[in-house]
């Protein structure tokens, strides 16, 4: 039996919702495609060819909620930053998109967005990068600088933000306060190495 | 923004250099220590428990070497020599404390403010590079505020203002301050707290704990741990800033407007646990006042209104105003006086308000025996036989010099320079000895009552203290 368009989306739109609730409630770790299936009323074949596994639809909720947090700095940007202030506030709207899932997403990054060798690699993982990538590029070559997405900088920055990301979802303060001040050092840190010297970080760049 | 920013920090340089003092021989400019407070100026905020601590342990060492090295030195040195390498170790051993504390903020941040307020003890560099703490630490930037802001009220500060400036105007201890515009057009300063500030306070505390540890044997352990435990709980209670806004509307019932003191109104809407907004009250600093030239009368007058506002919280809510700095006073230009920090308040206990009655009462009326009773209980010791002499006289001369003004009939003159060394010096060798047991309280009073002596010193003024004494609390001892 062929389904519309239209109900695809409304198949994934509930499995995402589902399986949400379910890595919430029960831990992503502890939560099978199975259990998805169950709690969606679907074969879990049928599961798989919306989501091909289970890190798939977690990275799928995160890229969506990023892409959002992608829209709210660009409209929350007031263009007088410093880079790293903008690189601040870029981040921040993402993080904010993400938090509704901060409680499961220890376990799917680590997965999905691991920079070691792996056998399978999540493709939304690898979108989700390479989106975010893309945008901050945007941001330092912006603030007068030239990063190319396969130069060191590329790879300095990702390793710092993987850093961030795993600092954040660690952070157990109330409203993740300890990460404000973790991410504002790590990105001096980050601006301070790509400026080469001390007192530039970046704010002679900005525009 | 790129010129606005070199700008802010070249003015700070510059404010840097002017505190610097210039040694002809090694460095007329004195570039070289220009250059170490503009990289110390703008260190950011670690942490983690272990940097901090590191820090902690680092500023320990420092001091202990600078001084270590002054001793070495001088023992090779003949007596001008000795003088001006002794001046150097106090700058250096400022310079040093200066950066370690404006890079942890939090707990040890405190500690710098309380040293700031004693300019004669400690030389000249001491007071003049860690007063300007209160104004100099570094910014949070702007895309932080924002994020505090969504946090708390999940709005942006232009939405939640009709105007909001970017650029904090003061540093607060445990945050900074902004001007706003409220969409009734009133302009507020809105005291925003650096985020986890209290959990940071917490690690301080339990570092510091941790480098006290080899006290733990003497005799002193239980009083110092008792006062980690007090300095614990009003630094966390500082960093509420709903705790801070309560404090404010009791000061402000207590306060007519006829009386030229004011304290501004707080606006709960726009007030959260870490943003505090307040009317702003324009005026100048105490620094900026005295370097108007103000006239006899004028700081006298504000002499009179220091007194006031020190008294009255004291006697009608138990309260010591532990953090009088100068930061927190605004000398406002139509001669009133603006107090705009009730963070660092200590409430006393009724046991702790009984005992000061009692403490009070025996020194007005010159009951040697009950003085001396009084002061080694407060000591902790259950007779003064079982206090060592020495103790006991500096602790009784202390107490004596602090309540002088109370017993003085007609006008006390806090500018004297004799009286304010006289206690100042009784303080600084009941420290050197050792002579600190105690219970946790008279932290908050000695720090409350020299915050003020200080205060109404550096104003020259003088004041009828005894009839404002009079005045707050007409003879309402217990029977």
């Amino acid at each position: 039996m062929r389904i519309s368009q239209q109900a695809k989306q409304e198949n994934r739109n509930k499995i995402l919702k589902i399986a949400m609730e379910l890595f919430v409630n029960k831990g992503f770790e502890d939560t099978t495609t199975r259990d998805v299936a169950q709690a969606t009323g679907m074969a879990t074949g049928t599961l798989f060819n919306y989501f091909p596994s289970k890190e798939t639809l977690a990275m799928h909720m995160v890229r969506r909620a990023l892409q959002q947090g992608y829209k709210d700095y660009k409209q929350r940007k007031i263009g007088n930053e410093s880079l790293n202030e903008e690189l601040y506030l870029f981040i921040f709207s993402g993080l904010r998109k993400l938090k509704p899932y901060h409680s499961f997403l220890g376990p799917v990054f680590e997965r999905s967005l691991s920079p070691f060798p792996r056998k399978t690699l999540c493709m939304e993982g690898e979108i989700t990068k390479q989106n975010h990538l893309h945008a901050v590029t945007h941001i330092i070559n912006s603030h007068g600088f030239d990063m190319s997405e396969n130069t060191m900088i590329s790879t300095m920055y990702w390793s710092v933000y993987l850093g961030i990301l795993a600092f954040w979802v660690n952070d157990e303060s109330p409203k993740q306060q300890e990460s404000h001040a973790f991410i504002d050092y790590a990105l001096h840190f980050f601006v301070q190495a790509i400026s080469g010297t001390e007192l530039n970080l970046g704010i002679n760049n900005a525009k | 923004m790129q010129n606005s920013l070199s700008s802010d920090k070249q003015q700070i340089d510059e404010t840097l250099l002017k505190l610097l003092p210039k040694t002809a021989k090694n460095d007329p400019k004195a570039e070289k220590l220009a250059s170490f407070l503009h990289q110390i100026t703008y260190k950011k905020i670690p942490t983690s428990s272990f940097s901090r601590m590191w820090l902690l342990g680092s500023l320990h060492t420092k001091v202990a070497a600078g001084y270590l090295a002054y001793w070495f030195k001088s023992r090779f040195a003949d007596e001008d020599k000795k003088n001006n390498l002794k001046n150097e170790v106090h700058l250096a051993t400022a310079l040093q404390l200066f950066g370690t504390m404006g890079y942890l903020r939090g707990a040890v941040l405190k500690i710098g403010q309380t040293l700031a307020n004693f300019p004669e003890l400690l030389p000249d560099q001491f007071a003049e590079v860690l007063d300007s703490l209160h104004f100099e630490a570094p910014a949070m930037h702007y895309s932080m505020i924002r994020e505090v802001f969504l946090d708390e009220f999940g709005a942006e500060p232009e939405q939640l203002f009709a105007k909001f400036e970017q650029k904090a105007f003061a540093a607060a201890s445990l945050g900074q301050v902004h001007r706003a515009t409220l969409h009734t057009g009133e302009t507020v300063a809105v005291k925003i707290q650096y985020p986890n500030i209290a959990q940071t306070i917490k690690n301080d505390i339990r570092n510091l704990r941790l480098l006290l540890q080899p006290l733990r044997f003497t005799d002193e352990w239980t009083s110092l741990h008792a006062k980690l435990e007090d300095i614990e709980k009003v630094l966390l209670q500082e960093a509420d800033y709903l705790q801070e806004a309560n404090f404010y509307q009791q000061a402000a019932e207590m306060f007519q407007n006829n009386e030229k003191i004011v304290v501004p109104k707080v606006f709960t809407s726009f007030t959260r646990t870490c943003v505090l907004t307040t009317e702003y009250l324009a005026g100048v600093h105490l620094n900026e006042f005295l370097a108007q030239n103000p006239s006899q009368a004028q700081r006298d007058d504000f002499c009179h209104l220091l007194t006031v506002s020190s008294l009255r919280p004291y006697y009608q809510r138990k309260w010591y105003a532990a953090d009088p700095h100068s930061g927190n006073f605004i000398f406002m230009p139509d001669g009133r006086l603006g107090l705009i920090d009730f963070g660092c308040i200590r409430v006393m206990t009724d046991q702790e308000w009984a005992i000061n009655c009692e403490m009070e009462q025996a020194f007005m009326v010159n009951n040697e025996a009950k003085i001396e009773q009084l002061l080694a209980k407060a000591s902790w010791f259950d007779s003064p036989k079982d206090m060592p002499a020495e103790h006991l006289s500096l602790i009784k001369h202390f107490s004596l010099w602090l309540l002088a003004p109370w017993k003085t009939k007609g006008k006390v003159n806090f500018g004297k320079k004799e009286f304010y060394l006289d206690g100042m010096n009784c303080f600084i060798k009941l420290m050197r000895k050792g002579y600190t047991r105690g219970a946790p309280v008279y932290l908050w009073s000695n720090r409350s009552i020299l915050g003020y002596r200080v205060m109404a010193y550096r104003l020259q003024g003088y004041t009828d203290f005894n009839t404002i004494f009079q005045q707050e609390f007409p003879l309402r001892y217990p029977s």
